[in-house]
């Protein structure tokens, strides 16, 4: 077989380019460090995400001083948490300079999880978990979208990751309000919000108590991942109460920070009763305001007012 | 000397139907390409978002399966009889298998088409890939295997000519586009394995309520077994072309025989144990798998680049022959005007580009910055949307008259026709690159989301305008190919047609070492290659994710319509049957 004398050129270029790409995509595995997303998971059943060690707790967890986890499910059609367009869902925030692991599944069909214009992409498959893990250096959000067809909502399904500087991120949760149920108008107050703090370090926090149309800050300290109470002692006849028959209420830990989200903040309402009303409703009233995520639907069932 | 439908009118009735089919599936694949650009850079939406993946779907399914295997069944036929110099051996087989191919077709077609309609329940919205758990109506699933059944048959009737043949002509070497097809089908096979088990083991019984469920992951990579090789099954016809056609049209003649031969038998070794490179960014493979992929896709690279080589040296010969002189005064030698050959070479420029868009993708880790975006419709539009279609398209107007006996409508408007296609594909191939590159996903509705995409130069309102352009022109042209096809087929008969020969190569066949045409050879090396590339990941997705999953549910895009299990052959029992000998072998180690 007689090979033209340059087109044996050409086949050496050829094999140099080849083994040169070869060359430079290992480089980028080996020196570089550029993972690709792979089966060091074990598999999950994806009806039963809920009862996973990662899945059941979904959201932002620390693992080491700059170092956290993301526990994210992807279902028809949005990420949780992420996808936040809407209000369906708190998005992602983590904290300026940490490194950040994200673990997605999917309950449903294949979804992918990609942060657009970085190198955070991958497909998110039912049975399976995708690890990725990615530095963020810069405080700014990202968007996420699922580029990968999941069904005719697709193009909905869109998701934010914010960046935020360390200073305003936290892991404070507002666990519990232990509320009066209704108290006489005038009267003094009393209550204490329980605080939890997610992170592995000791810090303070701000928690903001609204009432009527006043608000009370009290500075808190919280170990790492245990629980702290703030305690507000109110007194009603400084509130301008007119003739409300009930007062509002809201408890939230860091409140002007982008980190507290829908566990951040609490609400509820106090019956206030006028002399004639009845004794014997004060008895119930230590019924603690639960982390209910509707705040109307505690205090519907005193109608005792008359 | 005569042309083709002189020499075989028979076989030409077929031939014909196969064109005029691939046709037809271009122009509604268009029509479906013209609605997606314009709704997903909301320009012009006259359809709800919901829909936009039916259409897509069907642009998919019609471009790439229908138009393109069509048109490939009907060269190859072509390829065979007149290399050959005989007819097929029963014209019924031959109209059975294309018979079957169409009734697959019209049974899909069927399925993803109702989902245009709120009449019926049946649909069939999972795109050409097909992903479970999405699900579609059985009858998708059902068309699409006696589709591919169909092509088996067609391979089974050019393999029968050539033993047939051989018995004649014991000594003679494969005439060298016969061996094309041979090899070419011989990867088909191969490649098929995949895909078919995937239907036929999970997809139609699954489908059908038999089974429960299905390991996503496996049907996922037994799809991409395929997914790669039906690259090249789409490319090896464009191929055999700039191989055995464009010489002629340039006036000269191929360079090597030997080195065709060489590039084909490559494709056959290396086509298929590459499909997990569409698997970079999945879970649940092992990074190793990955990497042996990459290497044997970048090896893939060789063909392709040995092909630009014997293709450029080609035209020069012609373009010498014709009187072109100088380092490139030669390419102005070259018959420009003439739609075959303009077509042939400006698909094969921009084959180069997509070549290079191409080696991005393949870099494993690279990928992560373009998978799944838009990127990848801009490099595939490169390749099999203007290599591959603009190539059947321009060498169309040289085999509809072949075939028919009749006269091109129009050459002008075919010369227009085709540059008009290259433009178009410049603006929209060249945006959606683009695009891609910041982030903007590819099979979506409404790609704007709330945060803006980050543009370097340039704005996405622009990216979106060059898109929605180029997909108007690319619409336009695909109008005026089909019309001039159409008034070609009822156009005069021509008593003056070129007669249907294949020019002799430069270096022919007597060049090539006999172990070329070895045929078994080849098949078992690529057999072993494709064991060694496969039997271990899918060994490992079995192992992680059982044969029918880890559970889950089916989504269908249909409402169901058989209930429960039918013939109580349940997932676990025929996992487990699997899984022993697994166990088993685990054991032994
Ligand atoms: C009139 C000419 C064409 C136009 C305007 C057009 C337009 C488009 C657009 C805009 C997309 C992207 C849709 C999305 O991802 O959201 C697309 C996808 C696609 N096109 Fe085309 N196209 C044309 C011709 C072709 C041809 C000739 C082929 C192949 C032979 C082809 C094959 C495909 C395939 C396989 C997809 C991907 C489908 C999927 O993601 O499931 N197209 N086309
Ligand atoms: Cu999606
Ligand atoms: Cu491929």
């Amino acid at each position: 077989m007689n090979i033209h004398s340059y087109e044996k050129v050409w086949l050496i270029a050829a094999m140099l380019l080849i083994v040169g790409f070869i060359a430079t995509i290992t480089y980028g595995s080996v020196a570089l460090g550029i993972t690709m997303v792979d089966d060091s998971e074990e598999t999950i059943d994806p009806n039963a995400l809920e009862e996973h060690e990662r899945f059941g707790d979904l959201g932002v967890h620390q693992t080491d001083s700059d170092e956290y986890d993301v526990h994210v499910r992807a279902y028809q059609f949005n990420f949780e948490p992420g996808s936040s367009a809407l209000g369906t869902h708190d998005p992602i925030v983590i904290p300026q300079g940490s490194e950040v692991t994200f673990y997605v599944t999917s309950p449903d069909v294949i979804h992918s999880f990609s942060l657009v214009g970085t190198n955070v992409n991958t497909m998110v498959v039912p049975g399976e978990i995708s690890t990725m893990t990615a530095e963020f250096d810069e405080a700014r959000e990202y968007g996420v979208v699922c580029n990968e067809y999941c069904g005719s909502g697709h193009h909905g399904m869109e998701g934010l990751v914010k960046v935020v500087p360390e200073d305003e991120f936290h892991l404070f949760s507002v666990a519990d309000v232990d509320a009066p149920e209704s108290i006489e108008a005038g009267e003094e107050t009393e209550l204490t919000a329980t605080i939890d703090n997610d992170a592995l370090q000791t810090e303070a926090a701000t928690v903001t108590l609204e009432i009527g149309d006043e608000q009370f800050d009290t500075d808190v300290e919280v170990d790492a991942e245990a629980s702290a109470e703030a305690t507000f002692t109110v007194d009603t006849s400084d509130l301008d109460l007119e003739d409300a028959d009930d007062l509002d209420w809201t408890v939230t830990v860091e409140a002007d920070s982008p980190a507290t989200l829908e566990d951040g903040s609490t609400s509820g309402t106090i019956d206030l009763e006028t002399d004639e009303d009845d004794e014997e409703a004060d008895d119930e009233d230590d019924e603690a305001d639960d982390e209910d995520d509707d705040p109307n639907d505690d205090d519907e069932s005193t109608g005792d007012d008359e | 000397m005569s042309a083709y439908i002189d020499q075989f009118p028979a076989e030409a009735k077929v031939i014909r139907s196969a064109f005029y089919t691939s046709f037809i599936a271009l122009a509604l694949g268009a029509a479906f390409g013209l609605i997606q650009t314009l709704h997903r850079t909301d320009i012009v939406r006259v359809i709800p978002s919901e829909m936009y993946y039916t259409v897509l779907t069907a642009h998919g399914v019609l471009l790439v399966v229908t138009f393109t295997i069509f048109f490939l069944v009907a060269i190859f036929t072509w390829a065979v009889t007149t290399s050959l110099d005989r007819g097929v051996e029963d014209i019924r087989f031959t109209w059975s298998w294309y018979v079957l191919m169409s009734l697959g077709t019209l049974f899909a077609a069927v399925a993803i088409l109702a989902g245009f309609t709120d009449r019926t329940e049946m649909s069939a919205d999972v795109l050409f890939t097909f992903y479970a758990p999405l699900q579609a109506h059985p009858i998708f699933y059902i068309g699409l295997v006696l589709f591919v059944i169909g092509t088996w048959l067609a391979g089974a009737d050019w393999f029968r000519s050539w033993w047939a043949w051989k018995q004649e002509n014991p000594d003679e070497r494969i005439p060298l586009p016969t061996f094309m097809v041979l090899t070419t089908m011989i990867m088909w096979y191969l490649a098929t394995l995949g895909v078919a088990t995937s239907i036929i083991v999970f997809l139609i019984p699954w489908s059908l309520g038999l089974i429960d469920t299905v390991n996503p992951t496996l049907t996922r990579t037994l799809f991409w077994f395929w997914g790669h090789p039906v690259v090249y099954f789409w490319l090896m016809p464009a191929y055999m072309m700039w191989y055995v056609m464009l010489p002629k049209f340039s006036g000269g003649r191929l360079f090597s025989d030997p080195l065709a031969r060489v590039v084909f038998v490559l494709f056959l070794l290396l086509s298929t144990p590459v499909g997990i490179h569409h698997q970079y960014l999945d879970p649940g493979i092992a990074e190793g798998f990955k990497f042996i992929a990459m290497t044997n896709t970048m090896f893939l690279l060789l063909p392709s680049l040995l092909t630009a080589f014997t293709v450029v040296a080609s035209m020069e010969h012609g373009a010498r022959q014709r009187g072109g002189e100088g380092y490139f005064g030669w390419l102005g030698a070259l018959p420009w005007r003439d739609p075959v050959f303009a077509g042939m070479a400006l698909a094969g420029l921009m084959f180069a580009a997509g070549g290079f868009s191409g080696m991005i993708n393949a870099g494993m880790n690279i990928n992560y910055l373009v998978h799944n975006s838009l990127w990848v419709p801009g490099h595939f539009h490169l390749t099999v949307g203007t290599a591959v279609a603009l190539t059947f398209m321009a060498v169309s107007y040289h085999f509809i008259p072949q075939v028919t006996g009749r006269r091109l409508a129009s050459k002008q408007i075919a010369l227009f026709q085709v540059v008009l296609w290259f433009i178009g594909m410049t603006f929209m191939s060249n945006a959606m690159h683009r695009g891609g590159l910041l982030g903007m996903p590819r099979r979506t509705a409404e790609p704007e989301y709330d945060f803006p995409f980050e543009t370097a130069i340039g704005t996405v309102g622009e990216l979106n305008a060059q898109i929605a352009l180029g997909g108007v022109l690319l619409t336009l042209s695909t109008v005026l190919f089909v019309a001039n096809m159409l008034i070609t087929a009822l156009n005069d008969p021509a008593d003056d047609l070129p007669s249907n020969t294949i020019p002799e190569p430069l270096s022919g066949s007597e060049d090539a070492p006999l172990v070329l045409d070895n045929l078994k050879l080849w098949t078992a090396i690529a057999v072993v290659l494709v064991i060694f590339a496969y039997s271990l990941p899918l060994g490992s997705i079995v192992e992680r994710g059982g044969l029918f999953g880890p559970g889950g549910d089916a989504f269908p895009m249909f409402i169901e319509f058989v209930e429960g299990t039918v013939f109580g052959l349940t997932g676990d029992s025929v996992s487990s049957l699997v899984n022993s000998p697994l166990e088993w072998l685990r054991a032994m180690r």
